[in-house]
């Protein structure tokens, strides 16, 4: 009420021109700016902290996981076939999914494990120190992933190779699974 | 000192897992490939082309990382591996993403490839149809037109063949078209002849056409109507009519299509069996009031008589007692005809009888006055026709009866025709009397046969002579029936304006069977 008392209105003895120019949009804007541009430290550019490699990575483990579980159910949903093929290819699925478990495990216990549970000065002299505690048994076996991704990648060359033989076998016009 | 794992066994297993995983990685890269080039439009082996390629980049950045890790800390250079480290974790990072986003893009696109697959077969299902019909359209339309055909013959032949009439009308009552019996019926020759007249032309009252047409019009049908329509000819045609209205999607009449069946000789038949009715009550009455009748005119009669002869020599009452006998003797005529109509005045002498011998007999009585007013007879007699068992005395009566009426609607100058045949189907002897007379009108023809009816002056006629020839005829089992003018064309063309038709059967009294 005020302001529109005093400056919505021309006082008297004052031009247009003077009132046009102090309106309430005016003196709005003036405040907003006066609120967002205080003179701090810009918080425009974020910065990227080590740890940050790691979540995204964990993320990624994460996303994978959730894809190939995702597939495989979708798999054993709607069968697009059931030949020794698709059987080895849901093996090697099963295997990928055990790994990435494993894997997102033994980095979350490395991150967890302090700096002193390694030791050790070269590659043949590093090891696990003690005391050897359950959490620290699963991270030991949990490093031997190559024993799951390994047969992972195996499967699924079976499961590729058998479905190269089947269509090439395949006569011309007949239609693959995923036609 | 704690017991502690010695780490080396992962790291032997870190680098030769991890050749193994680039070798296998690669193979799998090489089938997927393979795969993808043999049906490079199968959306399946696309993704797993992507999804291998997304391996071998994880398997090689994982590999590769393991074994320089190796190799640059064993030769001292682990500034060289923490350098490159974070490129390896990069890597994996990627590819683990890459093969998440391969795999939901899959899912969907799958999903889009279903959709477009279901299209397809769809598609294909009425390219197939199409096909098909293409194929079979020509014999389709063969067998629909066969079809068709056979429907249009069945109901052509139920139109034309049917012997009731059958018409179509427009909505302005317009026959559009009317089938051969409906043509005979009105008296027409062809089609051509009755097509684009009003129906209503053809009705004999207009207060009766006026209700069949609101009744129509109100209902949508018209159902057994009973109507009388006039012939080409302007005789009478009765009808019993059927009509159903066609409708437009509006409601509104377009034309109607109708079904008429013949009546007329039914009602003609119903009409002759309520006369025969009324005349047996008449009859019955007479015979009642003749008998009572008769004794006192036979007594003034007699008495009168007598008077004459003891007023011979008085002229003026002998002549008044003269018309009195005359009067008295015309009252005994007419009370002596109304007991022969009613039957009972005297036996039946039933013989057989030559109908044709019979004919000549009354001829050769009536002939001579006939020609007196040059009226000619034209016999037209069937030989070998069967002897009938009638009253000769009756029926030379019937015969004279209806001559003497002949001669009566003649006058002077015309022609007398009599016909006799034999019909085997029903076992009867026809004869037929027509005469060139001035007819019978149309009012008065149901009529005649009434008692006391007559067209003659007062004191010419009694009225009873046809009435008594009917009964005389009844009592034979047969049927007598006037026309004006005559039915049947050989009659009109003899130019004859009415006829009396005689049927006697041939067979025994009783015997329905033969």
């Amino acid at each position: 009420m005020w302001i529109r008392k005093n400056f919505t209105q021309p006082a008297p003895g004052t031009g247009d021109v003077a009132s046009r120019f102090l309106s309430r949009r005016t003196i709005i804007g003036m405040v907003a700016a006066a609120i967002l541009l205080p003179a701090t430290p810009a918080l425009a550019v974020q910065l990227h902290g080590a740890p940050e490699g790691l979540y995204v990575h964990m993320l990624a483990h994460v996303l994978y996981f959730a894809a190939l579980l995702f597939l495989l159910l979708t798999i054993k949903k709607r069968p697009p076939g059931h030949s020794a093929a698709w059987r080895n290819f849901r093996l090697a699925l099963v295997f990928f999914l055990l790994w990435n478990t494993d894997t997102f495990v033994v980095h979350w216990l490395y991150s967890c494990l302090p700096d002193t549970a390694f030791a050790g000065h070269s590659l043949s002299d590093y090891r696990l120190t003690g005391p050897l505690t359950p959490v620290r048994w699963i991270y030991y076996l949990g490093r031997f992933d190559h024993l799951l991704c390994v047969p992972a990648m195996f499967f699924l060359v079976l499961s590729l190779r058998r479905f190269c033989r089947e269509a090439e076998s395949r006569p011309p016009t007949t239609p693959g699974p995923g036609s | 000192m704690t017991a502690s794992l010695p780490l080396w066994p992962v790291y032997i297993d870190d680098f030769f897992g991890a050749l193994l995983m680039i070798a296998l990685a690669l193979a799998a890269f090489i089938y997927a490939r393979r795969l993808s080039r043999l049906d490079p439009e199968n959306a399946l082996w696309v993704y797993i082309f992507w999804f291998c390629t997304a391996l071998v980049i994880l398997a090689v950045s994982r590999g590769v990382g393991h074994i320089l890790r190796f190799l640059l800390v064993l030769s001292g250079h682990n500034a060289a591996w923490e350098f490159l480290s974070p490129y390896s974790g990069g890597l994996n990072t990627l590819a683990f993403t890459a093969v998440a986003v391969l795999t939901f893009y899959y899912h969907s696109m799958q999903r889009v490839i279903a959709r477009v697959q279901a299209d397809a077969r769809s598609l294909n299902r009425a390219h197939d149809a199409l096909t098909e019909l293409n194929q079979t359209l020509e014999q389709r339309v063969e067998e629909r037109t066969m079809e068709l055909r056979l429907s249009e013959q069945k109901f052509r032949h139920l139109f034309e063949g049917s012997k009731d009439m059958i018409f179509f009308c427009d909505s302005q009552a317009g026959i559009t078209d009317i089938n051969d019996a409906g043509v005979q019926l009105l008296g027409f020759k062809n089609t051509a002849e009755v097509i684009g007249r009003s129906l209503k032309s053809f009705f004999v009252d207009q207060e009766q056409c006026d209700r069949y047409f609101r009744i129509l019009n109100d209902q949508g049908h018209v159902k057994e109507f009973e109507i009388e329509f006039s012939r080409r000819d302007n005789s009478r045609l009765y009808l019993m009519i059927t009509t159903s209205a066609i409708h437009d999607d509006s409601g509104t009449i377009q034309s109607c299509e109708a079904i008429a069946k013949d009546l007329t000789r039914f009602k003609e038949v119903t009409d002759q069996l309520i006369q025969s009715e009324n005349m047996a009550s008449v009859g019955q009455l007479a015979a009642g009031v003749a008998h009572e009748i008769n004794t006192p005119l036979g007594i003034i009669l007699g008495y009168t008589q007598l008077l004459e002869e003891d007023f011979a020599g008085q002229p003026e009452v002998f002549d008044t007692l003269r018309t009195v006998e005359k009067q008295t003797k015309i009252c005994k005529r007419i009370v002596a005809d109304l007991l022969k109509f009613s039957r009972n005045t005297a036996e039946w002498v039933k013989k057989a009888t030559d109908i044709n011998t019979c004919l000549n007999e009354v001829l050769s009585i009536v002939e001579h006055s006939l020609n007196m007013d040059h009226i000619y007879v034209q016999r037209s007699l069937a030989s070998g026709l069967p002897r009938v068992l009638v009253d000769r005395e009756r029926l030379r009566q019937v015969l004279v009866n209806i001559i003497n009426n002949a001669h009566h609607a003649i006058g002077v100058e015309g022609i007398i025709g009599i016909w006799t045949s034999y019909d085997p189907k029903f076992q009867e002897v026809e004869i037929v009397i027509g005469d060139t007379g001035c007819g019978i009108p149309a009012k008065t023809i149901g009529r005649i046969f009434d008692p006391f009816f007559t067209t003659k002056g007062v004191g010419k006629g009694t009225g009873l002579g046809l009435s008594v020839s009917f009964g005389i005829i009844k009592d034979h089992n047969g049927s007598l029936e006037a026309f004006s003018p005559p039915r049947q064309q050989q009659f009109l063309e003899a130019g004859m304006h009415t006829t009396f038709h005689i049927r006697l059967p041939t067979r025994p009294e009783g015997d329905h069977n033969a």
